[in-house]
């Protein structure tokens, strides 16, 4: 602070006088003012304590400008310290000062002093006055204020609270948030709350707590809006009295106590507290100016409202309303509830109801009371409701009547619709359209229907009942007796009233079975199907639209409509229309003359694409092209038009589409040039919905046959040539044969002495059997080499056993069948010829080679069922010791030496001679004379030797059983194979 | 079972229904009286621990030297009090804070109501039946029934009244879930001293 600091100069006691007088001046001056400004007396305070205003008055004479303080007395702070021009107030010649403190008067105790001021004369201050506050400690209690305020949306309230004597202060909270409080005074604290929203209906509220936040004290703030109604205005009903009515226009959120009061030109108005908005209030006579004023706690409204009388006419309901009714009309009555309204130009509006439909007839007249509504149905049931306004300055319609209720009188009934749908011979129905109530005009009995020929004048009536709309007709009769060309055929509705005017059709006798027009399309749209025809400008008839389902042919349902004089076009709609469903149109004329088919549609209301595909789907091949036939869908299947076909191929899954025939009339298509192999073909026929699933066959395309077939028989032809040529040779060159390849041989003689006891083997081939033992180089050790040449009797000999038991004496053939394993046991053979041990006893040379003998007709049991199943059966199987000592027992070498041969081995027939002598023993002579056989073989097949052994048969001819022939046989060879496998032929 | 369904029921019984369809009755209106107060507080902004100092209802102190009768007395008393105050603090409630919107709290304010009254026509047939008075009035003395004058207090004072009868719910399952085998032990004895007297005559 430089500038403040004292300079020090050099001569100071000429400034020491200066400032000294100056300071006596102004001493002097202030001397004055003190003497002329008064000092504020008799300061009083005045609070209010809702509006938290205070209004302080003192006496200071002429004085204008003061200064007041206003102090928080307890802590001594400011909180206003202003200069105020304050004038005396005429009415109380004191001086008088308002003061709206932010906190709540009661909050804390305030001291107020004030001074008179002119310019900067100040008076002295007057005596500081005190406003007590609530926090006096003789107020011991816990409080808050201000107490249920009620405060506008987006007030800033102050809230303070005073602690209860001895507790400390914790928090404030409003609603659900804490607020930041300041200290008034020791015990006294106060929190602003800002921008204050809507609080709920109940109020929000402001909670003060103590330190230990349970000592408990709050308040209700309420915070909603100033009043706002609209629409008022006024009105009579009785036409002396005035209503009043008006909306409130916005919810103030305050209500009960603190709602909305109402003065109607200054008149409070005692309306009962309502949340409905819409108010109205009563008042007895008509003033023809109003004034409503809507007040709350925080604001008022005011609105106006000025008419006469005869421009606000509101009409009560009329009373009592009856009716008389006929049936095509009827009168409805009511009395007016004032008086007044006889006199007044009256206009009313009738209200009938019927079926659901409203109408309004208007009606005017003096005191109006009645009313005639025309144009009504009979037998229809109707309600009325009546209102009524004032003709001349019409205010507005008075409220509705209550509804009375009426039922037309009833009428004959109107003509039914009527159409005859004729097949293709003398039957049809005629039909017709049920009745709808209204057309009923009453309570509906039945229908009549009568076919009558005019100049014959046969007639025929048939009563129907109310649920048929469609009689059966057969004019096969009528068309016989009758020389009429015509049969009118009627239909008649009968009521409770009476019967209704007919209705007829001319059905022409002599039925023409030719379809004279051509069938052209129709297209559906939103419409219908849209018709369209030619019309002669001079035709004065009316004409009938008849479709049906084109798939049906007899007695079909079908609907429809006539169509007024001149028209050349109409929309037909049916809700029985379905897609994919393909209908016959018809016109025909409608006049006094039987109805003339005029024009023919046919059309779908929405095509599919058809439901099933082309019928008979054939392929036929046609050299090497493929012919595709097929047959149309059936027209209930089809679904649309038909636009083509689609020919694809398939090969898998793959189809390719081979053409597109748009023809559809089309029923084949031919594949051309296809080589040999396996076709399938899909046929699918489209409409303009698309494809349907589609027919598939197939082929297998062969070569020409024909070439084949001819190349057969050629080649055959030849072989049968060359054939013939060489049995030609033979037979001519037949001695050379015989000598070059089987000449004859001396037939064998038998060293040594035969003993009877030792006899070989005497198998005596028959004559006719021939034994041939091949010998193949390719031989297979599976297939024996063996192979039996069947001769001529063969046959007859293998037919049964039984024969061959029958004939046992006779020479047998033996018969090797070595690739069948003939499990049948081999009877065995008795010696009656020395030929035939001779050319057995050749054969026992290479007696292997009857091992194996198993099968022939002749000598082999068939095996039953049960010795083949019992294959594995032991051998000590009894029936193989049937014969004790005797029998021809092959078996019996082989017998321990494999099990296996079981299923092989045959039970032994029961041959009393095999069983009683001792028989032929084959195996031991073979045995003694092959030991080396028996050496080698014994090891493989112990059973090797045996000629019935179905083990011998397996190793009759392996390697091992050649090296046998060969040791046995060192010479042998094919001629001497051949040359004895001749003789053993020889008779 | 048939036999079951086509027996008489005898006093024990209807006792012991009526005990149970009382006990029933108490454990909804606890339920439903919870959620009030849930739903009042919630409206008010009030902490569930906020101070209620005292009782409002004024009964005899409980003792175990109480027999049947009278604790159903006691307990029918209190409740009767109860519906007195709940009655009173709605009225208040819509005399001076109503108006708005009638939202939950509203009709769950009803529920306990009407609950509550059918808690004291359940509990009033078991006095009877225990051989009570027939028909008591609620002894409305020392009640502070007109409630506070400023609205905050008259919101404090509307919740100890939903406190007071959670408090006599609770109290009302706890006394009638005890009551069911006393009274059939009492009813025993009171034939068996019937049958006695009977026979002595």
């Amino acid at each position: 602070m430089p500038h403040l600091s004292v300079n020090r100069s050099s001569k100071p006691n000429c400034r020491t006088v200066w400032l000294i007088s100056v300071l006596v001046g102004l001493l002097a001056i202030h001397t004055y003012a003190n003497d002329v400004l008064p000092v504020p007396q008799q300061v009083s305070l005045s609070a209010n304590m809702d509006s938290q205003q205070l209004s302080i008055s003192w006496l200071a004479g002429a004085a204008t400008t003061f200064d007041l303080v206003i102090l928080r007395t307890e802590l001594d702070e400011t909180v206003l310290s202003e200069t105020v021009s304050v004038m005396v107030s005429q009415l109380s010649g004191r001086h008088e000062w308002n003061w709206t403190s932010v906190e709540p008067l009661e909050c804390t105790s305030l001291s107020i002093k004030i001074r008179s001021r002119e310019g900067q004369t100040t008076s002295e201050w007057s005596n500081t006055e005190i406003l007590q506050g609530s926090d006096l400690p003789s107020e011991e209690n816990f409080q808050i204020f201000p107490l249920d305020k009620v405060v506008p949306v987006g007030a800033n309230t102050t809230f303070c609270c005073i602690m209860k004597e001895g507790n400390q202060f914790g928090k404030i909270r409003y609603g659900n948030t804490d607020l930041i409080s300041t200290r008034l005074s020791r015990r006294s604290y106060a929190t602003t709350v800002f921008n204050q929203g809507l609080s709920s209906s109940s109020g929000s509220n402001v909670i003060c707590y103590d330190n230990t936040e349970q000592l408990i004290t709050g308040v209700a703030v309420f915070v909603g809006y100033p009043p706002l109604p609209g629409d008022f205005v006024c009105e009579t009903r009785d036409l002396t009295s005035t209503v009043c009515l008006w909306n409130e226009r916005r919810d103030t959120n305050l209500y009960k106590s603190r709602g909305t009061r109402y003065t109607l030109n200054n008149r409070p108005c005692a309306l009962e507290w309502s949340r409905n908005p819409q108010k109205e209030y009563r008042v007895a006579n008509w003033e023809g100016k109003w004034t409503l004023v809507a007040v709350n706690a925080l604001g008022q409204y005011s609105l106006t409202d000025s008419a006469k009388l005869s421009h606000r006419v509101n009409p009560v309901a009329p009373e009592h309303l009856t009716s008389v009714v006929h049936a095509l009309n009827a009168t409805v009555l009511w009395q007016l509830k004032y008086d007044g309204y006889y006199s007044l130009a009256l206009v009313c509006q009738v209200e009938l109801t019927s079926q659901g439909y409203k109408t309004k007839h208007t009606f005017t007249g003096v005191g109006l009371r009645s009313a005639v509504l025309p144009d009504l149905y009979p037998y229809e049931d109707y309600s009325v409701q009546v209102r009524c306004g004032a003709q001349q300055n019409f205010w507005k319609w008075g409220s509705w009547s209550e509804t009375i209720s009426f039922k037309t009188s009833s009428l004959v009934p109107e003509s039914p619709d009527m159409w005859v749908w004729m097949n293709k011979d003398y039957t049809g129905q005629v039909m017709w359209k049920p009745l709808t109530r209204r057309q009923s005009r009453g309570l509906m009995t039945g229908y009549e229907v009568t076919l009558w020929s005019p100049e014959e004048h046969l007639q025929h009536t048939e009563i129907v009942p109310l649920d048929i709309f469609a009689v059966p007709i057969n004019l096969t009769q009528i068309a016989t007796v009758s020389s009429d060309n015509m049969v009118m055929a009627t239909v008649t509705a009968k009521n409770t009233e009476g019967v209704s005017q007919p209705a007829s059709v001319l059905i022409p006798l002599r039925l023409t079975d030719v379809d004279p027009l051509a069938v052209s399309r129709a297209v559906y749209t939103d419409q219908g199907f849209s018709l369209f025809w030619q019309s002669d400008a001079n035709a004065t008839f009316a004409y009938v639209v008849e479709w049906c389902n084109a798939s049906c042919k007899w007695n079909c349902l079908v609907d429809w409509i006539n169509v007024a004089p001149g028209n050349t076009n109409v929309s037909i709609e049916s809700a029985n229309f379905q897609p994919g469903v393909r209908y016959n149109i018809s016109l025909y004329s409608s006049s006094s003359e039987a109805p003339e088919l005029l024009q023919r549609w046919q059309g779908y209301m929405q095509e599919l694409v058809p439901s099933s595909p082309v019928m008979s789907l054939l392929t036929t091949q046609q050299d090497s092209d493929i012919l595709l036939s097929w047959e149309q869908i059936p027209l209930v299947s089809r679904r649309g038009f038909v636009l083509g076909y689609n020919i694809y191929m398939s090969s898998g899954s793959q189809f390719t589409l081979l053409a597109n025939l748009s023809d559809p009339g089309s029923r084949s298509y031919k594949v051309k040039s296809m080589p040999e192999g396996s076709y399938k073909f899909t046929v699918k026929a489209y409409t303009s919905a698309g494809e349907d699933t589609g027919a598939t066959a197939s082929i297998m395309l062969e070569p020409f046959t024909d070439r084949l077939i001819l190349e057969i028989l050629a080649s055959l032809g030849v072989t049968a040539l060359f054939l013939v040529i060489v049995t030609f040779i033979c037979y001519k060159k037949r001695q050379w044969v015989k000598k070059a390849f089987y000449p004859d041989i001396p037939e064998p003689k038998l060293p040594g002495d035969w003993s009877r006891s030792q006899a070989p083997l005497d198998v005596k081939p028959p004559h006719h059997s021939l034994v041939h033992m091949v010998e193949r180089p390719e031989w297979d050790s599976s297939k024996e080499a063996l192979v039996v040449i069947p001769e001529e009797d063969e046959d007859e000999d293998g037919q049964g056993i039984g024969e061959a038991l029958a004939d046992t004496d006779e020479p047998t053939s033996l018969r090797y069948y070595n690739q069948v394993v003939d499990e049948r046991p081999i009877r065995p053979r008795y010696p009656d010829s020395s030929d035939s041990s001779a050319s057995s006893l050749d054969s026992a040379r290479t007696d292997v080679t009857y091992t194996g003998i198993q099968t022939s007709g002749s000598f082999v049991f068939q095996l039953d069922s049960h010795g083949s199943s019992e294959g594995h059966q032991p051998q000590a199987d009894p029936s193989f010791c049937a014969g004790g000592g005797g029998g021809y027992r092959p078996q019996m070498q082989s017998r321990v030496v494999s099990d296996d041969t079981g299923p092989a081995s045959p039970n032994p027939y029961p041959d009393p001679e095999a069983a009683s002598g001792g028989g032929y023993k084959p195996q031991s002579s073979w045995q003694m004379d092959s030991p080396v056989e028996d050496g080698e073989g014994g090891s493989r097949a112990p059973s090797l030797g045996s000629p019935t052994s179905i083990a011998s048969t397996q190793f009759l001819l392996p390697d091992g059983e050649e090296h046998t022939e060969e040791k046995r046989q060192p010479s042998s060879s094919a001629a001497t194979w051949l040359t004895n496998l001749l003789s053993s032929t020889k008779p | 079972m048939a036999a079951r369904r086509t027996r008489r029921i005898t006093g024990p019984d209807v006792s012991r229904s009526t005990v149970a369809r009382a006990a029933r009755i108490a454990e909804l209106l606890q339920y439903e009286c919870s959620i009030l107060l849930e739903l009042y507080r919630e409206k008010e902004s009030f902490t569930a621990d906020i101070l209620v100092d005292g009782r409002l209802v004024s009964v005899p102190p409980p003792s175990s030297q109480l027999d049947t009768r009278d604790k159903l007395w006691r307990l029918h008393s209190a409740l009767l009090q109860c519906r007195s105050l709940l009655d009173r603090a709605i009225a208040r409630e819509e005399e001076e804070l109503g108006g708005g919107k009638k939202g939950d709290y509203e009709t769950q304010r009803k529920v306990v109501k009407d609950r509550l009254s059918y808690l004291l026509i359940s509990t009033g047939e078991l006095l009877k039946t225990a051989g009570g008075p027939a028909l008591l009035t609620p002894n409305l003395e020392g009640l502070e029934i007109d409630g506070p004058t400023t609205l905050f207090e008259l919101k404090l004072w509307v919740h100890r009244i939903f406190k007071e009868v959670d408090y006599w719910t609770k109290m009302a399952i706890t006394t009638l879930e005890a009551l069911p085998s006393v009274i059939a032990k009492e009813s025993m004895m009171t034939t068996r001293v019937r049958s006695t007297r009977s026979a002595r005559r």
